[in-house]
């Protein structure tokens, strides 16, 4: 009994016209979807995956042109339709959800008015209410916090988070037949995008919906598909179920795919850098007690500010010559930390020490000095540097800055760097327009390398890459390091990355550090729930480690503002129990060297079981799942 | 309703301080520069002496504070002065001048002035002309909409097609064309060659026609610019893309999401621009025309050194455009929620 | 992000060229600026020259030949192509000979009111705090007040020349140039490599004058190039009203004004210099509007 698939692709080719020559995008695409099923689409950037996506709902526009195929939609041709026709079937039985939350909707309409225009487009003999009444009743089975207040609210008030799943709500308020989803997840923190795949799960079994998932993560697509299509430049190249995929790819390209995919599980010694760690090497930062708060307007209120307490004590050393990483998901302050750390802004209390001296303490003309001793590169390679500077006077920039180096000198340093960082020679006059992501951050790498520094921040430095390039750079880093002797601190929401590249961690949410570690023990001997939550939640094609269901978190992570006493984790814990609301937990020490700040830091194996069913008691005494 | 009253009282704060400012501006400027108002009242036969003595009565030689304390009491109580030249009526009033021959004496010619009665009160004046400006004010804008909102849309919908086109060679003729040079070749075209519409004075509606087509023709080309830019960005924004992904149909699209956020900058638009040039273009339209409104009133004044109607219209003026701002800026806020944080 | 956030039409371009420079390629690509520029440079081509080189003069008067009408109506003679007036004066002549004046005074006006507003925008965007403020809340208070106003407050009552007129125009106009480039300096403020400058250590005018200043020639450009035609018009506004360049020199203003009452019987003295000055701002717009639309298709386009 197979049942009729309700979209067939059938030898679908599309060519990019431009003025320069015309470019194949699809080649020859063919496969069915069926009702109910999950179909996972990977590819890496430039493979066609966005192209596919909008193909299947009939959105290809010129420059884009269909050269072949069709598209069948319950039998009719998607690429043959009128406008009129298109409009109906995407507004009644088809969804789609970009990957570029923020901007879908209206920023003028509240996103409740616009479910219901949606509603109402589609089959306008329902009722405002009745559409009102649908949407919010949607939005709770999404799980957004008191949907009653959300529907009221603005696109500009709602988290990425918080807006997927209002788009989610749009794609599935009219019953479509099937879901796209473009790359939905990779604009969200780790936990946020976890509990966002859980609900399409969720979803799908409630709505009889068939889903198509796109993605450049085999690790994400593998959680919520039946079945994978790998796309490589267009072409479908293998055709599987995840599981197979993982373990036995038959296609070249599949199987260059996954040894790329960084292992986290699977080494479980990590091979350490040369340079081992000793424990009396000297501290080259010392960081303190570091405090910052904002003071923000409150809008409900007549003058009244609201206080964000963006880093609240936060302390640790980076000792010279190691990979100090720092990770945590938004509203954690790590941005703020990397601010203060480069003193561009300074903390209201606490110290920091660079080499034993308190930057604070510095006069002008040491604190010029001081940054050429250490350095900070940011994460938009796009941003990140004077557009309209060509690259070799944007990497001599800081020798300008400093001064006292004679022209000549200038030129050759900023060759001697450039090779360095791997930049042919033949960059130095171009501009930045045209250049890829990862030469950016080269350009990036050897403005900040330029001056010799001792200590080099990479503040989210390349989250902006992909795998490939990011591979290469962090090779790159290894050697530069190797040579120079370099310390690294990343800053980073990628434990993948933050797993190869560094040698301590340290975990960051809501303003302080709650557990700092060896790379080892962080991530195989966690002494922090919130730990062991960003770990379960850490999409991988390898055996997990943590239990999703025990650990992951409900939820958004929590605004800055308006910290509640005790720990500031507990609505979110799964082991809080009373000393929780009173008492705020400090860094506590435990066996194999760490540090936690949590009550239970040192518990046994039994005591957190007791405190886990302890919780799950009072919870559900109190009727309620912590809505976040 | 918290973050309203915030802002209104913010803003009118803001507001009184800026018409304060330009008053006292206005104020120093009119005292400072030559041309002594005195003279103008009593004429050239008056002695120096007398005029001396007209000046301290008028107050004219106290300290520049405290004369615009004085008039900032004056103008609290609603008076915001006196004409030097006008009388009740409008016409000259009676000065010293003497038109016929014959000597005067100086007491005479004080006693002549000392009458303060019988001349107009600028605010009395202002208030005689604010409606006719207003009828003007308000079929030009009516017009001007005419012209570019059709023009407006449909150029910024179809980017680089003839629409556009075609407002953009609008818009660049128009604003090519001086006002006044208009307003004469139109009413040599027009009323004195077609006699198909009045043109100078006002005894009828119809006579604010021509004027208002001036005005029109005047404010089109920044409407039509500022539609057609503001329509044209907004088709690439990504809600468009994504209303037409979710399914919406495009007529929706344009005339509620796309209008609704073109309309901030071109309420913005409104504020500054329109009321700037509404203002400016108002006065030379009224005097070509001899349109018996403010803008005439102000011409003249400034031609025959009548200080206290050119304050009291600068001060008119710039209480108008602060209110027009504070007005725009109140709707954006409600159209666009973001304002309010 | 990475590159699949860029359309794909984003990643085919590789031009290695600065804003302005594309802005001012893209523009000339338009028919609208190609048109533009030829009258405009056929006008001061016209304006420098003719006056120079032809036997007729602007000011000489020459009561026999007055009140000839335009070359193409019957009694007109070829030697008066734009006819003479009451005192039978060239009109061609005095036009171009007005032209020059009123583009000496529009260029320069602009010119000073570009430098003083960006001047304070830059000062004010970058630091703002209280000195923004102040600023923002000067320049509402002088846009509150109409140009006409201040025009006729200044001019009125002063004897007008070349510098007080200019002085009033610059006035007058500042204000538009430092919002725009104090907008500029705000957002550049916050990208990211100035923030990566400042880490380096760049000093506050370092940061203003490098990386900022380069960034506001395409938002001002086409402002000025405007500018200049709105400049020309209040300039012979002011004159027609009685408050611009006193006769005999010839500008617009008070030759349309002289020729005023004639407009009847002889309507080509007001008429046929406002078409001339007509055409010079029909050329400058145009310019300026392709300008403007060269820059929003590359900002909407490619960023």
């Amino acid at each position: 009994m197979v049942d009729e698939p309700i979209l067939q692709v059938q030898n679908v080719s599309v060519d990019l016209v431009l003025d320069k020559g015309t470019k194949p995008v699809l080649r020859d695409v063919s496969f069915d979807l069926y009702e109910k099923r999950a179909m996972g689409i990977i590819g890496e950037s430039g493979s066609g995956k966005t192209v596919l996506s909008r193909l299947v709902i009939g959105a290809i526009n010129p420059p884009l042109h269909v050269t072949g195929g069709k598209v069948l939609f319950r039998g009719r041709d998607l690429l043959t339709a009128s406008a009129k026709e298109l409009q109906v079937i995407r507004g009644s039985d088809v969804g789609y959800i970009g990957n570029n939350p923020g901007s879908a909707l209206d920023p003028t309409i509240s996103v409740g008015d616009q479910v219901v225009e949606k509603i109402r487009a589609a089959d306008s003999s329902i009722s405002y209410k009745d559409a009102r009444d649908r949407t919010i009743e949607l939005m709770r089975a999404v799980r957004l916090p008191r949907p009653e207040a959300r529907f009221h609210e603005f696109p500009f008030q709602y988290s990425g988070g918080m807006m997927q799943r209002a788009l989610i709500v749009d794609a599935l308020v009219t019953n479509p037949s099937f879901l796209i989803a473009d790359n939905v997840t990779q604009p969200l923190d780790v936990t946020v995008a976890a509990q966002i795949i859980r609900l399409m799960h969720e979803l799908r079994v409630n709505f009889n919906t068939a889903i198509i998932f796109v993605s450049s993560s085999l690790a994400v697509v593998r959680e919520i598909a039946d079945e994978i299509i790998v796309l490589k430049e267009g072409e479908i190249v293998e055709r599987s179920t995840p599981d197979k995929i993982i373990s036995a790819p038959t296609h070249e390209y599949s199987k260059r795919l996954l040894e790329r995919i960084p292992r986290i599980w699977e080494i479980e010694e990590r091979q350490e850098p040369q340079h081992e760690v000793q424990a009396d090497q000297n501290v080259i930062l010392k960081v303190e007690d570091v405090y910052k708060t904002y003071s923000v307007k409150n809008p409900k209120k007549f003058f009244s500010h609201n206080k964000v307490e963006a880093v609240r004590g936060v302390s640790f050393d980076v000792m010279a010559g190691e990979n100090f990483g720092i990770v945590g998901e938004s509203g954690c302050g790590k941005s703020t930390l990397s601010r203060l750390l480069s003193w561009v802004e300074k903390p209201e209390q606490g110290t920091i020490f660079f080499e034993g001296e308190d930057i604070a303490g510095m006069s002008k003309r040491e604190l010029l000095n001081l940054r050429s001793q250490f350095q900070l590169l940011l994460q938009d390679p796009y941003n990140a540097m004077p557009p309209h500077m060509p690259v070799g006077r944007t990497i001599a920039e800081p020798l300008y800055i400093h001064g006292g180096v004679g022209r000549k000198e200038v030129r050759e340093r900023v060759y001697a760097v450039m090779e360095e960082v791997g930049l042919p020679a033949s960059l130095y006059q171009n501009l930045l327009v045209g250049m890829s992501a990862g030469q950016r951050q080269r350009v990036n790498l050897a403005r900040a390398l330029i001056l010799k520094p001792r200590l080099l921040i990479l503040d989210e430095t390349l989250s902006a890459l992909d795998q490939v390039e990011q591979s290469i750079l962090l090779d790159l880093f290894e050697r530069l390091q190797a040579q120079h002797g370099y310390t690294y601190i990343f800053i980073s929401h990628d434990l993948a990355m933050v797993r190869r590249a560094c040698t301590r961690i340290g975990v960051m949410y809501l303003g302080k550090i709650v557990e700092i570690a060896g790379n080892q023990s962080v991530f195989f001997d966690p002494g922090h729930p919130y730990t062991k939550a960003l770990l379960s939640a850490v999409p991988t094609i390898e055996q997990r480690r943590y239990n999703a269901e025990e650990c992951l978190l409900e939820g958004e992570p929590p605004s800055p503002i308006d910290i509640p006493s005790g720990c500031s984790f507990k609505p979110r814990c799964p082991l809080a129990f009373e000393r929780c609301w009173t008492e705020e937990p400090e860094l506590i020490v435990r066996e194999g060297g760490g540090k936690s700040a949590c009550l239970l830091a040192n518990e046994s194996e039994e005591g957190l079981v007791e405190a886990a069913r302890g919780n799950l008691e009072r919870r559900t005494k109190e009727g309620s799942l912590v809505e976040g | 309703m918290t973050f309203i009253l915030t802002f209104l009282l913010r803003r009118i704060t803001q507001g009184v301080v800026i018409v304060s400012l330009v008053s006292f501006l206005i104020f120093t400027l009119l005292r400072v520069i030559p041309g002594d108002p005195v003279r103008m009242m009593l004429g050239p036969m008056a002695t120096p002496a007398v005029m001396e003595q007209k000046a301290e009565e008028l107050g004219l030689r106290d300290p520049i504070t405290t004369q615009f304390g004085r008039y900032i009491e004056n103008m609290m109580n609603g008076d915001l002065g006196e004409s030097y030249l006008l009388g009740e009526s409008g016409g000259a009033a009676p000065s010293a001048q003497n038109t016929g021959g014959g000597s005067v004496t100086d007491e005479q010619i004080v006693e002549r002035t000392k009458t303060k009665s019988n001349r107009a009160k600028v605010l009395k004046l202002i208030a005689d002309g604010l409606p006719y400006t207003m009828q003007l004010a308000g079929l030009g804008l009516l017009f001007t909409l005419l012209i570019s909102l059709p023009l407006g849309i449909a150029g910024g919908l179809k980017p680089e097609k003839w629409q556009d086109r075609l407002a953009f060679f609008t818009g660049s003729f128009f604003i090519s064309l001086p006002n006044f040079w208009l307003a004469l070749v139109l009413i040599l075209l027009i009323s004195t060659k077609m006699n198909l519409l009045p043109a100078i004075g006002y005894k009828g509606f119809a006579y604010t026609i021509l004027p208002a087509i001036v005005l029109a023709i005047e404010l089109s080309p920044v409407m039509i610019r500022g539609l057609s830019v503001s329509i044209a960005s907004n088709l690439s924004q990504g809600f468009v893309d994504g209303g037409i992904l979710r399914g919406l149909p495009w007529s929706r699209i344009v005339w509620r999401h796309i209008i609704r956020n073109s309309s901030i900058p071109m309420l913005n638009l409104f504020g500054v621009q329109i009321g700037g040039l509404l203002l400016g273009g108002v006065f030379v339209v009224e005097y070509i025309f001899d349109f018996p409104g403010i803008g005439k009133l102000t011409i003249q004044a400034v031609l025959q050194r009548d200080f206290p109607i050119i304050q009291g219209v600068a001060i008119f003026a710039a209480a108008f455009l602060v209110f027009v701002n504070i007005l725009v800026d109140l709707i954006a806020t409600y159209i666009d929620r973001r304002l309010n944080y | 992000m990475t590159d699949q956030n860029k359309t794909i039409e984003q990643q085919g371009s590789s031009r290695s060229e600065t804003m302005t420079r594309r802005m001012f390629r893209l523009a000339l690509s338009m028919t609208g600026f190609q048109v533009g520029l030829a009258i405009f440079g056929l006008l001061v081509l016209a304006a420098l020259i003719l006056p120079e080189i032809s036997s007729v003069s602007a000011t000489k008067i020459a009561v026999r030949e007055r009140f000839l009408p335009p070359f193409f109506f019957e009694g007109g003679s070829l030697t008066h192509l734009a006819g003479t007036d009451q005192l039978g004066r060239d009109l061609f002549l005095r036009s171009l000979i007005g032209l020059r004046n009123a583009l000496g005074i529009g260029v320069a006006s602009v010119v000073l009111m570009f430098l003083l507003g960006a001047t304070l925008g830059i000062i004010s965007g970058y630091f703002g705090g209280w000195v923004d403020t102040i600023l923002m809340r000067i320049t509402d208070a002088q846009l509150s007040v109409p140009i006409i106003i201040l025009a006729i407050t200044i001019l009125g009552v002063t004897r007008p020349n070349v510098f007080t007129i200019i002085a009033v125009l610059v006035l007058a106009g500042w204000p538009v140039y430092a919002r725009v480039v104090r907008s500029v300096a705000l957002a550049e403020r916050q990208r990211e490599y100035v923030r990566g400058a400042k880490i380096l250590g760049a000093s506050d005018i370092r940061t203003m004058l490098i990386m900022i200043a380069p960034n506001i020639l395409p938002p001002v450009a086409f402002v000025a190039v405007l500018d200049i035609a709105r400049m020309m018009i209040f300039e012979a506004l002011f004159g027609f009203i009685g408050i611009g360049i006193q006769p005999p020199t010839p500008t617009f203003g008070n030759i349309i004004a002289d020729g005023t009452k004639y407009i009847i019987n002889y309507w080509w003295i007001p008429t046929m210099p406002g078409i001339f000055l007509i055409l010079a701002l029909l050329s400058i717009n145009m310019m300026g509007s392709s300008l403007e639309r060269a820059r929003n298709k590359i900002f909407a386009g490619m960023h």
